[in-house]
């Protein structure tokens, strides 16, 4: 291979990290507080709760289909895990349970839908997404947060802690971080979740029993995604409503952006763990520079459109891997 | 694709070639079933909005019917435009088909307008800088599916942060309010021909669009890209152009319903985009239900956004909890769906 031929694949294949690698030199030279280890620190901790629902979402769409219900049930999650603990003091480390599995029945909800009554991911996960968010209104009397000042410690510290001098949430996002990465790229699961979702008939022609592990993928995502729910609540301690609506659209485009990065545009966690810290990177260094408010939100956009054109323009760089004919 | 379907297990009672009387009956039943449920979101409809003209005598009072219409026209334009893209793009929406950036670049036009009006710019110069803006995001969307090729949902979801990013900045995300002028209070209140004038924008739009989409050689080669794209192809079709006049078709609506939003708001209100969007979305595929084949139409768009507007309008006046018509809508779409999931599997 010539070095020519190697660096259009090498660019090709990580056109996204050398954006990644472009736009943190640029804030470095912007911000001095911007290479500064707590703030580093600060974007990995503030971006855990993204990160666990991207992690959700990466598995669902690895496996064809999408969850728009994910701020549901990170918003059931916390909200849950909180009530059990409040009104019916059930020990924390139960309680977080509670969240877990309040999370899982979302999910379970879901799957029933796609599964059994074979409705399509988006629009399921949408009908779930009105009921859920009907369901919060309807119990806080129209979105009013649920405060729990007197929260047990060993709770709060899940957002607010350390352990070994390092950030509690940081560790709980790099525990689901490991867990995902051995189950969705090291596992024979994860091998027949991607087998399913890129074609699902050849799957089931093959044995694998497609309906049990569509179950599975929508459940283990809620699962997953109330985690950051629990995480929420523990770091505000309080409930808001809704909330989880605003991860919705971060975490399908933190997946993307990684599916982008694959030689098969393949959903993978490496990938989703770059978009949500270029994500994060850029909210944080564009708040750092000091720019108006609003005008910063503007520029966000700008660089996400600029920067995923950019990065999947590259695959159409001779010399991909696996690039579309 | 060259997919080896496993042959579909026999539907359990299926019926085998009529016999006797015991097989007639089965299949009868069997008639019975496919009818209930293949029209069942229809007549389940039928039934609430019976059920609302019963409990409130001002439900059905012509009164009501055009504040209806009139509310229901800029989530059944957007509708449409969304409808054309899922038709074009194929109803996949993980890879198919989806424009999740109309309601955030019409709203942006509306950002525009009202800035400019209040700034004193002539209605035709603010209504153009409009129009060409929410164009604009139509064209970057073609691009970047077409050319790029992004997948719709990524690309219009980051056209969809920049349009709410640029706008909010331009108007510094405040509430812009357009007082006394004419032309927005007229579109806003006023009736011709003892219709709205926003349903009649609407009607204008479903007879344009649908139009386009439905009854001309462009739109039926448009549908044929978006029902089996290699087959398009291989017939001589170039899917790109279709794909991206779609999108492009689908901005013009954002053009349309930034018309309408603008009056019904007299202004702006920064943040109308995100109810916009779930009803659109709502408004779209709940519409399928009144396809034959259960498929996105325009005028099932336009159909989905008055009966879903009319239905909480109804639960509204029967002092229905509000925070309850989320739950409705929620069931709603899961009824349309179900339905029409299940009908699928009966044909099998």
């Amino acid at each position: 291979m010539s070095g020519r031929a190697f660096g259009l694949t090498f660019l090709s294949r990580y056109g996204f990290l050398v954006v990644f690698l472009g736009f943190f030199i640029f804030f470095a030279t912007q911000s001095d507080a911007f290479l500064n280890t707590s703030n580093l620190v600060n974007i990995l901790e503030g971006n855990t709760i993204l990160l666990v629902a991207a992690l959700g979402m990466t598995l669902v769409v690895a496996s064809g289909g999408i969850d728009l219900s994910i701020g549901i049930a990170i918003d059931f999650g916390g909200w849950l895990a909180i009530v059990a603990m409040m009104d019916h003091d059930v020990a924390w480390p139960l309680a977080i349970v509670v969240g877990v599995i309040v999370g899982a029945a979302v999910g379970a909800f879901n799957s029933f839908l796609i599964v059994w009554l074979g409705v399509s991911p988006f629009l399921a996960t949408l009908g779930t997404f009105f009921i859920g968010g009907s369901i919060q209104q309807i119990y806080t009397s129209g979105g009013g947060q649920v405060p729990f000042r007197q929260m047990p410690t060993g709770y709060q510290e899940l957002a607010t802690g350390e352990t070994w001098g390092i950030p509690n949430e940081i560790l709980i996002g790099a525990v689901v971080l490991f867990v995902f990465y051995v189950l969705l790229e090291r596992s024979i699961y994860g091998k027949r979740i991607h087998a399913i979702g890129l074609q699902p008939s050849a799957a089931a022609v093959a044995g694998i029993n497609v309906r049990a592990y569509l179950w599975m993928t929508f459940v283990v995502a809620s699962a997953t995604a109330s985690v950051g729910g629990i995480i929420s609540t523990a770091g505000l301690r309080q409930f808001t409503p809704l909330a989880g609506f605003s991860y919705l659209l971060d975490a399908i485009a933190a997946v993307f952006i990684g599916a982008s990065m694959h030689p098969q545009q393949r959903p993978n966690v490496g990938g989703t763990l770059v978009g949500v810290l270029f994500l994060g990177m850029v909210s944080n260094g564009l708040n750092l520079m000091g720019l108006d408010f609003n005008f910063r939100d503007a520029l966000e956009g700008l660089v996400l459109v600029g920067a995923i054109a950019l990065a999947v323009s590259q695959r159409r760089l001779p010399g991909r891997v696996g690039s579309p004919a | 694709m060259t997919a080896v379907a496993p042959a579909p297990a026999p539907p359990s009672g299926s019926p085998p070639p009529p016999s006797g009387s015991a097989d007639m009956a089965a299949q009868v039943a069997r008639r019975v079933l496919y009818f209930a449920i293949s029209r069942g979101p229809l007549v389940v409809f039928a039934a609430l909005l019976v059920y609302l003209s019963l409990e409130s005598e001002f439900f059905l009072e012509w009164r009501n019917i055009k504040s209806i219409l009139r509310q229901s026209a800029p989530d059944a334009i957007l509708a449409s435009g969304l409808a054309v893209v899922v038709m074009a793009g194929g109803d996949d929406v993980v890879v198919g088909g989806i424009d999740i950036s109309i309601p955030a670049a019409a709203t942006m036009g509306v950002g525009l307008i009202a800035d400019q009006l209040v700034g004193g710019t002539p209605l035709f110069w603010a209504y153009l800088l409009g129009a060409l803006a929410i164009l604009g995001v139509g064209v970057v969307n073609a691009f970047l599916v077409v050319y790029v090729k992004l997948t719709p949902l990524l690309a219009t979801l980051a056209t969809l942060v920049a349009s709410v990013g640029m706008y909010k900045w331009a108007i510094n995300n405040r509430r812009i309010t357009v007082l006394e002028n004419d032309f927005v209070n007229e579109v806003r209140d006023g009736d011709f021909l003892g219709l709205p004038i926003p349903a009649l924008i609407t009607l204008g739009t479903l007879v344009l669009v649908g139009g386009i989409a439905h009854r001309t050689r462009f739109g039926i080669r448009m549908q044929a890209v978006g029902g089996n794209r290699s087959a398009a192809e291989i017939a001589g079709l170039r899917p790109g152009g279709y794909v991206a006049a779609s999108f492009i078709l689908a901005s013009f609506c954002g053009v349309i319903a930034s018309i309408v939003l603008i009056s019904r708001g007299s202004g702006i209100s920064p943040g109308i985009e995100e109810r916009l969007l779930v009803d659109m979305v709502l408004a779209t595929f709940v519409g399928a239900a009144f396809s034959p084949r259960r498929v996105v139409t325009v005028p099932g768009a336009v159909a989905g956004a008055i009966l879903v507007k009319a239905l909480g309008n109804g639960f509204q006046l029967i002092q229905v909890d509000l925070f309850q018509i989320g739950m409705i809508k929620g069931v709603l779409i899961l009824v349309v769906v179900a339905s029409s999931a299940l009908v699928g599997r009966l044909r099998q």
